[in-house]
């Protein structure tokens, strides 16, 4: 009943506030970077843009998938503990075998397993995706741990592992280069295909989905594992980036990714959202992020800025909101 | 009911939720059972377990948790949900520490945490109900942002109690008679009182109906909105009396202090069984959740499991309690 009166209130359709919605972001993320150029001669420096891609990757790689997860009105808040354990395990299976290949399958072939174990949970066990998710990232969290209390180094001091993170495909470092062809890969799933439509059917309104024939369940499950497997393949690039296998690496990092993605306009109701906003969410993000150290501003400002910024961009998307029903 | 007869439209709501309080009376009947064998459990595999010191350490370590908990279980049963509680707990107390270093009295220390934790629950309140920004987000953000300015303010580190008064030691530490902690008095105290709240006033009837169903509320004329600010204050005031006892605890304001505190208690409140969706749950249920997680964590550490099996065996706990009572509703 509840569920039918939000869902009547909020049936936008996707096109009007997806042609809608990214101007403001382009907007604000035009701004920024103009008034941190100002402040700083260094922001367009090659390596400055170069270092803000790197760490856009990393939230972008996951933000995709998250952004379908949530479009689907489901969450997942286990991918920063995810992304911690898969980078273990990447690094052992490479310390034992010797195969950088091998070992980068298993991490990423673990967070898949984890989001597998999410989407049982979710979908068959009908336990809601914020609990079931925060009670995955308390095991995953001890886990790890008990997988191995100390960092595992790259013993065998591979440098293919290192290059995941650190080379160079032409002139693009290679984890933006992941980056952008899972952004593109989601982009046309979402935008182009019968299975994006569903995404957004099943997000808006779960029953009338079922009842035209659709099969919500199956569909959730999907984007679980592929949140999944994107946590893992991210955890591999971080894991690669620090050179080791890090137990407390990435934690927190779910809340950065769903920050980017709220930013970026898609609804924690479900059913509304955008691939692009996401995009010009973790950007926007980052360019702060870059911002507050160009500048020499204080490091701790990295947690209240985009604080501010996350609750303001949910408030400007209410009042174009309101607006636009009148 | 105070009410005016045209809430006649909801009488059948009204029945719904006596059946739904006849469902979780059982419900609460289950977790006791739950608390019980947990501690026959621990009781048979550890003879320090079952001692009245004992008890009273763990109804001690539980009074942060069941404090925040009762807020966090007013603001669900709502139907929102606050997540910035870990970060504002930690912050309470610095305003308290600072404020006796200067040679204040802890009066007016806990004043400076109190008004602290007010400002926070009157902004959250106004950003989610009166503006209508998604709690979730809307927490999210005053999380980051407490964070930042806890991290700004004290430079990533400690700030030591310098006065070190007997009386900020004793409301974390201090013992009635030796054996029952201040502060799990303070718990029990607040607990009964927002029971009484919940149960028997039209305070807490509101709460149930709003968060049951905000539309239906809406139109029989509840004050939607402003049931629901008030919630958000309440739980960023206990969640900062938590904090007080915290940082007596601690004895000092840390600038770590209760960081993933939110999702610990979140958990327990799910586990006594309030739901996400709001307006099913009691806050007996949070406290008997509160309670099990306690027993649990103190019960392997007596057998020295090491911590990290806790947080897996809690997570596991609170898949299994939901999905049972997933289970149990579809049966219906």
């Amino acid at each position: 009943m509840r569920e039918i009166l939000q869902s009547a209130n909020s049936t936008p359709t996707p096109h009007r506030l997806g042609a809608n919605s990214p101007v403001v972001l382009i907007v604000l993320l035009a701004l920024l970077c103009i008034a941190i150029s100002i402040g700083s001669s260094r922001f367009y420096a090659i390596e400055n843009i170069t270092a803000i891609l790197r760490q856009c990757a990393l939230v972008l790689i996951i933000g995709s998938g998250m952004t379908l997860l949530l479009i689907a009105a489901e969450v997942d808040l286990s991918v920063g503990a995810s992304m911690a354990f898969a980078g273990m395990i990447a690094m052992d299976v490479t310390n034992q075998t010797g195969s950088v290949w091998l070992g980068a399958a298993a991490g990423i072939l673990f967070g898949g397993l984890v989001g597998l174990v999410n989407a049982i949970i979710v979908t068959r066990l009908k336990v809601k995706s914020l609990i079931a998710t925060i009670a995955a990232m308390m095991i995953l969290q001890g886990g790890v741990f008990l997988y191995s209390r100390q960092a595992i180094q790259n013993n065998n001091q591979l440098p293919a592992f290192t290059a995941i993170s650190t080379g160079f495909f032409g002139p693009v470092p290679v984890p933006v280069l992941i980056a952008a062809i899972i952004f593109i890969c989601t982009y046309i799933v979402l935008r182009h295909t019968l299975f994006g439509r569903y995404v957004y059917a099943v997000g808006s309104n779960p029953q009338a989905a079922r009842l035209s024939g659709l099969n919500p369940e199956r569909l959730k499950q999907i984007l679980f594992i592929v949140t999944g497997l994107l946590a893992g393949l991210s955890g591999l690039i971080l894991a690669s980036l620090m050179n080791a296998g890090q137990p407390t690496a990435g934690r927190g990092f779910e809340l950065t990714v769903i920050a980017a993605v709220i930013l970026g306009g898609t609804s924690l109701n479900g059913g509304r959202g955008t691939l692009l906003g996401t995009l010009l969410g973790v950007l926007i993000l980052q360019v702060i992020n870059d911002g507050i150290i160009i500048l020499g501003w204080d490091q701790e400002l990295q947690l209240v800025v985009p604080g501010i910024v996350i609750v303001l961009a949910a408030y400007l998307d209410i009042v174009r909101r309101r607006a636009g029903a009148r | 009911m105070q009410r005016s007869p045209s809430l006649s439209a909801t009488a059948g709501d009204m029945g719904a939720v006596a059946f739904c309080n006849a469902l979780f009376r059982r419900n609460e009947m289950v977790l006791l059972l739950c608390l019980a064998m947990v501690i026959v459990f621990f009781s048979l595999a550890s003879g320090s377990f079952f001692t009245i010191r004992n008890f009273a350490n763990v109804f001690g370590q539980a009074s942060l948790a069941m404090i925040a908990g009762i807020g966090v279980g007013v603001i669900v049963l709502a139907g929102e949900i606050d997540i910035s509680i870990g970060s504002l707990a930690g912050a309470a107390g610095i305003p308290l520490v600072v404020i006796m270093n200067n040679g204040g009295s802890l009066e007016l220390g806990i004043a400076g945490a109190l008004a602290l934790a007010l400002t926070v629950g009157l902004v959250n309140g106004y950003l989610a109900a009166y503006l209508g920004i998604n709690s979730l987000i809307v927490t999210l953000g005053s999380m980051f942002v407490i964070r930042g300015l806890i991290y700004l303010y004290t430079g990533q580190k400690a700030i030591p109690d310098e006065q070190s008064l007997e009386s900020f030691y004793q409301i974390g530490n201090g013992r009635l008679l030796g054996t029952v902690p201040y502060s799990a008095l303070t718990a029990f105290a607040l607990l009964m009182g927002f029971m009484y709240l919940m149960r028997h006033r039209p305070f807490g009837r509101n709460i149930y109906a709003v968060g049951g169903n905000p539309e239906v509320a809406r139109l029989a004329g509840f004050n939607v909105k402003g049931i629901k600010f008030i919630c958000f204050v309440i739980s960023a005031v206990l969640a900062g009396i938590s904090g007080i006892l915290l940082s007596s605890r601690l004895g000092s304001a840390v600038h770590v202090a209760g960081l993933g505190f939110e999702f610990q208690v979140v958990a327990a409140v799910v586990l006594g069984g309030v739901s996400l969706a709001g307006g099913v749950g009691s806050l007996f249920g949070v406290a008997l959740g509160v309670l099990i997680l306690s027993f649990l964590s103190n019960g392997f550490g007596m057998l020295d499991v090491p911590t990290e099996w806790q947080e897996v065996a809690t997570g596991i706990i609170i898949i299994t309690a939901v999905a049972f009572d997933e289970y149990k509703r579809q049966r219906k």
